[in-house]
């Protein structure tokens, strides 16, 4: 039953919270409803599918909230040069970001919540310096990827469930995400199997980096400013809540890239239920935290199993 | 105290793990100025002894006594306070803080207002130290200081708390030659004021200098106990390894049964003066295609280490190892898989598989670069493999996608060979292969070692168990404190000459 | 390390280097006097009787060489807080104060109460702080009491006694801001219709205020107008954007959008662009009194704005002077705060901050 509940529980929330909505939510039936969920859940999902491989290998990225932010604050430095010019010195912004992180964990051996944590610190301060105050910008490109849509879905939409099945597809079906979960699995195993587990371990955190650093510039674009005070603030908490609501024990050597997408559609959901009849944001909080209790207990059952 | 009665004393002392007896009917006496030996391989039950007098396990059965008393330690810090001190292998001390606070942490000198006076603190400490022949500022931090001397401390620290039992772990693992005999001379002390020593090691020299009596634990029960200079040293070691000198059997027992004839060729594999302070030291091991050489030795003698060298997980200071004449680069083990060289880790949990893998992913692990395009696994590929190998190895699963968790542990390690079978090496490190497992499956994992040997494979075979060594190799190397002491072939492998040369006495 | 120290550092420059962002909007730069703050209730009213150096206990000193120090509360990430510390040091400068001291606690309380104990320690004859928090201020004040240094608190207050613990407040009237908002909100909708509130940060004086003083107002002179909608935006634009996001998908009724600062009625009006909506088909009033709302009035997209004044500077200094030369300070120096509407956003916009 446990099992059961860890394998569909989340797409079991996510059904029955649709169907109260359906009953219960004027006006949610709308497509522009579920083209505003969508979007919005966007950025989390972006994120969420790089902390998955993150939590994969037994580790966490804490600096997604502030690799936004950079992403964010380098667009607006580069702007002038066009969107497509901001957007790939933001991703590399967000790649170098990651390496440091990836680097500071396998080759220096922090433990990942302590470099992440050092990460989250920095990188936002870093983020703040270079540009201290909200951007507003007007550069149509930059604009257009926050908001154009083609056939009627939103391009942010698109980027993400196309981002979503390019992990998957890492994951399941090349040596890269095999060898991701078994270190994950047992890091000593996988160093006399000779993988090379220094390697990966940094190239699964500069992936975190790189769909943090996208995930920044499409809010920005999305915000039209760009707003490195307080853009990202707290997303890692939603980005491991998806993961872990979705299944993906903190133990790492499992990822679960479908069930992470529907937990952070659930978490959003619910979020969304909760604004739209107009009750405080302290509930979705608790009621969030009910739900990371239940995730993190039926993962629990198996790690003992 | 009672003359006649000894001064900790185990009696008939049984502890169950779930499906394990780990201690059975155990008795020991341990009398005031007396230095005990508890001497006995992996699994013997010492340590699970050590911690039942300590206070960290109850026991399920019999009766601890201590001072002529029924005693029950409910916790570690109970037994401290009883009397009852140990050092472990591992320094457990806090590395940050001074050497003088962590002698006396918990018993600082306290001026007026409880504040510590630090001036006594330090007085003291130097005081204690120089018995212990460490000349050192205490005010620096315990970490600033070599490993053995943290141990010197550590000791010093636990014979300082006014124990009456000091139980020593191991304690010159990581000693320099001049600690180790600052060591003797505080056991002599310690004995001279009526303490007693139990004293656990696996180095025999040590044992017959500083220890009056001995008891040797076997499979969870008392195999010997008395003094030890009624034992040579010779049956003290087939009391360990459980191994009657008089009915040494002369084959049949195990599924081995090759002509152990000479194996011609150049060397696969040779690793030329392995060297690592503390671990091993100028060991030279060749394996030539098609023969299988064991490495014999008790627990300790750094056999697992010589394996971990040779495929570059151990971190050496001296010493090389060449494949084919070709020198391996340091650092991981990748080359020296891609070179042709694997192993097989003891401890199948913590090194060999992936828990939440499947049977499948855990065969395919190692050859995975081998089984992909571009990066992109293919599946098809992965399939045959793993068939042609279950197949072989005959491993009982429901399905290839069965969690390897879920598998019995001989049906693991078929796993695990197969994972290097798939990487179609050259020479194969297999350290305890058939530990742990059922006897059909020892049997089955025995009858393939000898199968690939046939087939030209290298093996370097690691065992406790004599016979399993003797039957299976056709040369022996023999390991004593890190160093090769012995190499026995042809009608010399047998096991009372694996015996005599691990009790043969070091520099004679 | 240091390696690690210096390549952070040259990746730093480079990056900072050759960036180019976008040309800046054309705006009217404000000139030096714009929007200086107007005082509603001035020195020495009916507020108690009026602080005087004498009452207070301290030493006249001239202002020009003595030590003065300014403690701000958060980071100058916001308009609102680079004004206010500008303010500050521009008019330190024109009244000729040589050493003045500024520290930023960075939005951490232990650290502002550090910041100030320090610039006691320092010699400050003269503090002016603007306060993260209300409370929790004591030991501080009895630093700088036992020395007689004068406290200027300004746009918030601490919960002391005026004249014996601090000197006096020189504020804004947040409960005051809210009504003046819902006058403006009742103006816009007509009297009747369905409104939504964005919240500021959850557990802020500010936000509490700010919602008091317009439900109050509302209940008060517009029956007719019902509150259907109240969500945080934790003063945030991108927050803004989301919950108006979802207000206007599940509320497609609603009349208008009470902004408890600008930044998230900012964020609503990319929200109600991304929605397709026009210009002025949602009213949308706020607080507060930055470039870009004066702009979106001129826009169209705001139908109004109260000001929250940052500019402490000269009036901070004034009154200090006044109190050093002997003359009697009132126990709260509150603010008049201006507001922006169509009538006066397109000749105010030099004067916004």
């Amino acid at each position: 039953m446990t099992r059961w509940i860890r394998d569909y529980g989340v797409y079991a929330a996510v059904l029955a919270l649709l169907v109260f909505n359906v009953l219960f939510t004027p006006y949610f039936l709308d497509a522009a409803n579920f083209r505003t969920q969508l979007v919005q859940v966007s950025p989390i999902v972006i994120i969420s599918l790089g902390m998955a491989l993150v939590i994969g290998t037994k580790g966490i990225d804490l600096s997604v909230g502030s690799v936004m932010a950079l992403a964010a604050a380098l667009t607006a430095l580069y702007l002038g040069y066009g969107a497509a010019v901001a957007l790939v010195v933001a991703l590399i912004g967000g790649a170098v970001a990651g390496a440091a992180g990836g680097t500071l964990v396998a080759y220096v051996g922090i433990q990942p919540i302590v470099a992440t944590l050092a990460l989250l610190v920095g990188v936002r301060g870093l983020a703040n310096v270079l540009v201290p105050q909200l951007v507003e910008f007007r550069n149509p490109d930059l604009i257009a990827l926050g908001s154009s849509s083609l056939f009627g879905v939103p391009l942010i939409v698109i980027i993400a469930a196309a981002l979503t099945l390019v992990v998957a597809f890492l994951v399941r079906r090349t040596t890269f995400g095999r060898q991701v979960v078994a270190i994950g699995g047992n890091r000593a195993a996988s160093e006399l199997s000779g993988l090379p587990v220094k390697r990966v371990l940094v190239l699964v955190y500069v992936i975190s980096g790189l769909l943090a650093a996208l995930a920044g510039v499409l809010a920005t674009a999305r915000l039209q400013a760009s707003d490195p005070t307080s853009l990202g603030m707290f997303i890692e908490l939603s980005a491991i809540t998806a993961v872990v609501v979705g299944g993906t024990p903190l133990s790492g050597g499992r990822i679960r890239v479908a069930s992470t997408v529907m937990g952070a559609l659930l978490m959003q959901l619910l979020s969304a239920t909760l604004i739209k009849h107009n009750l405080p944001q302290s509930w979705t909080q608790m009621v969030q935290a009910v739900i990371i209790l239940a995730a993190v207990y039926v993962t629990r059952e198996r790690v003992k199993r | 105290m009672k003359r006649t009665e000894p001064l900790l004393e185990a009696r008939g002392i049984t502890k169950r793990f779930p499906g394990v007896v780990a201690l059975d009917d155990v008795h020991l006496a341990l009398g005031a100025g007396e230095v005990h030996a508890l001497v006995g391989e992996n699994g013997a039950g010492k340590s699970t002894l050590i911690k039942v007098f300590t206070g960290v396990y109850q026991p399920d059965g019999g009766e601890l006594r201590y001072n002529g008393a029924p005693a029950g330690f409910a916790s570690p810090l109970e037994a401290q306070r009883a009397g009852i001190s140990t050092i472990y292998q591992e320094v457990n001390l806090v590395p940050m803080m001074s050497v003088a606070r962590n002698l006396l942490l918990g018993r600082e000198p306290r001026g007026r207002l409880g504040v510590i006076d630090t001036a006594r603190l330090y007085g003291h400490a130097r005081a204690v130290l120089r018995g212990f022949g460490l000349d050192t500022d205490v005010r620096r931090p315990l970490r600033s200081l070599g490993v053995g001397a943290q141990q010197m401390v550590a000791l010093a620290r636990a014979v300082s708390v006014d124990a009456k039992v000091v139980i020593m772990d191991e304690p010159t693992s990581s000693l320099e030659p001049r600690e180790v005999e600052t060591l003797f001379g505080v056991i002599g002390r310690l004995r001279e004021s009526g303490i007693a020593v139990i004293y656990v090691s696996h180095r025999l020299d040590e044992l017959y200098r500083v220890c009056d009596n001995v008891t040797v634990l076997r499979d969870g029960r008392v195999a010997h106990t008395g003094p030890l200079a009624d034992l040579n040293r010779l049956k003290l070691i087939s009391l360990m390894l459980g191994r009657d000198l008089a009915e040494v059997k002369s084959g049949g027992l195990t599924r081995f049964n090759r002509d152990q004839g000479a194996v011609d060729g150049t060397p696969v594999v040779e690793a030329r003066g392995l060297t690592r302070r503390h671990v091993l030291s100028d060991v030279t091991v060749s394996v030539r295609p098609g023969e299988v050489v064991g490495l014999g030795g008790l627990l300790g003698a750094g056999r697992t280490e010589t394996a971990k060298a040779i495929v570059g997980a151990l971190p050496l200071d001296g010493g090389q190892v060449l494949v084919a004449g070709a020198p391996l680069p340091r650092g991981g083990t990748k080359a020296a898989i891609s070179a042709g060289v694997s192993m097989l880790p003891e401890d199948r949990k913590a090194e060999g598989i992936i828990p939440g893998l499947s049977v499948r992913d855990n065969i395919a692990l190692a050859a995975l670069p081998s089984l992909a395009r571009a990066g992109v696994v293919s599946d098809s590929r992965i399939d045959r493999v793993v068939e042609i190998f279950m197949r072989r190895l005959r491993i009982k699963a429901s399905s290839p996608h069965q969690v390897v968790s879920e598998l019995s542990g001989g049906n693991q390690q078929k796993v695990l060979l197969a994972r290097w079978l798939a990487v179609r090496p050259k020479v194969l490190l297999l350290d305890e292969p058939t530990r742990g497992i059922d006897v059909g499956a020892k049997a089955e994992v025995q009858a393939l070692i000898d199968e690939l040997a046939g087939e030209g494979l290298g093996v370097l075979l690691i065992s406790s168990d004599l016979e399993e060594l003797v039957e299976g190799a056709d040369r022996i190397l023999v390991l004593r404190e890190g160093a090769v002491v012995g190499e026995l072939s042809g009608e010399n492998v047998t096991e009372a000459k694996i015996m005599a040369a691990i009790a043969e006495r070091a520099h004679d | 390390m240091s390696r690690t120290a210096i390549l952070a550092m040259a990746v730093l420059v480079t990056v900072a280097g050759c960036a180019k962002g976008e040309e800046p909007q054309t705006a009217a730069a404000p000139s030096s006097t714009a929007g200086q703050q107007v005082v509603k209730t001035p020195t020495g009213t009916a507020e108690g009787p009026a602080c005087t150096l004498e009452r207070f206990g301290g030493a006249a000193f001239d202002l020009k060489s003595a030590t003065v120090g300014f403690s701000q509360s958060e980071k100058e990430a916001n308009p609102f807080r680079i004004a206010e510390t500008k303010s500050i040091k521009d008019e330190a400068a024109k009244v000729g104060i040589t050493n003045l001291k500024v520290t930023n606690a960075q939005s951490q309380f232990s650290k502002q109460i550090t910041d100030v104990e320090q610039l006691i320690a320092q010699g400050a004859k003269l503090l002016v702080i603007a306060p993260l928090n209300s409370d929790g201020w004591e030991p501080v004040l009895q630093q700088a009491a036992a020395k007689k240094v004068p406290i200027i608190t300004v746009d918030r207050k601490i919960n002391a006694k005026a004249c014996t613990d601090y000197l006096t407040f020189i504020g804004s009237d947040f409960y005051e801001q809210g009504k003046r908002a819902a006058d403006k909100m009742i103006e816009a909708v007509g009297g009747k219709g369905k409104v939504a509130i964005l919240l500021g940060a959850p557990g802020n004086n500010v936000t509490t205020e700010r919602t008091n003083g317009f439900k109050d107002r509302v209940k008060e002179k517009a029956p007719g107008i019902t509150i259907s909608f109240e969500q945080t935006g934790e003063f945030a634009r991108e927050k803004g954007q989301q919950v108006t996001e979802q207000l206007i998908q599940s509320n497609p009724d609603i009349n208008g959008i009470y902004a408890e600062n600008d930044e998230m009625a900012l964020g609503a009006v990319t929200a109600l662009k991304g929605a397709g909506k026009q210009p002025g088909d949602i009213k949308i009033v706020s607080i507060d009194g930055t470039r870009s709302a004066v702009q979106a009035i001129v826009d169209g997209w705001l139908h109004s704005v109260i000001e929250s004044n940052p500019r402490f500077g000269p009036l901070a200094f004034e009154t200090a002077a006044k109190f050093l030369g002997g003359e009697g300070i009132a126990e709260k120096v509150i603010i008049s705060d201006r507001e922006y509407d169509q009538a006066n956003a397109k000749d105010s916009l030099g004067e916004a901050y």
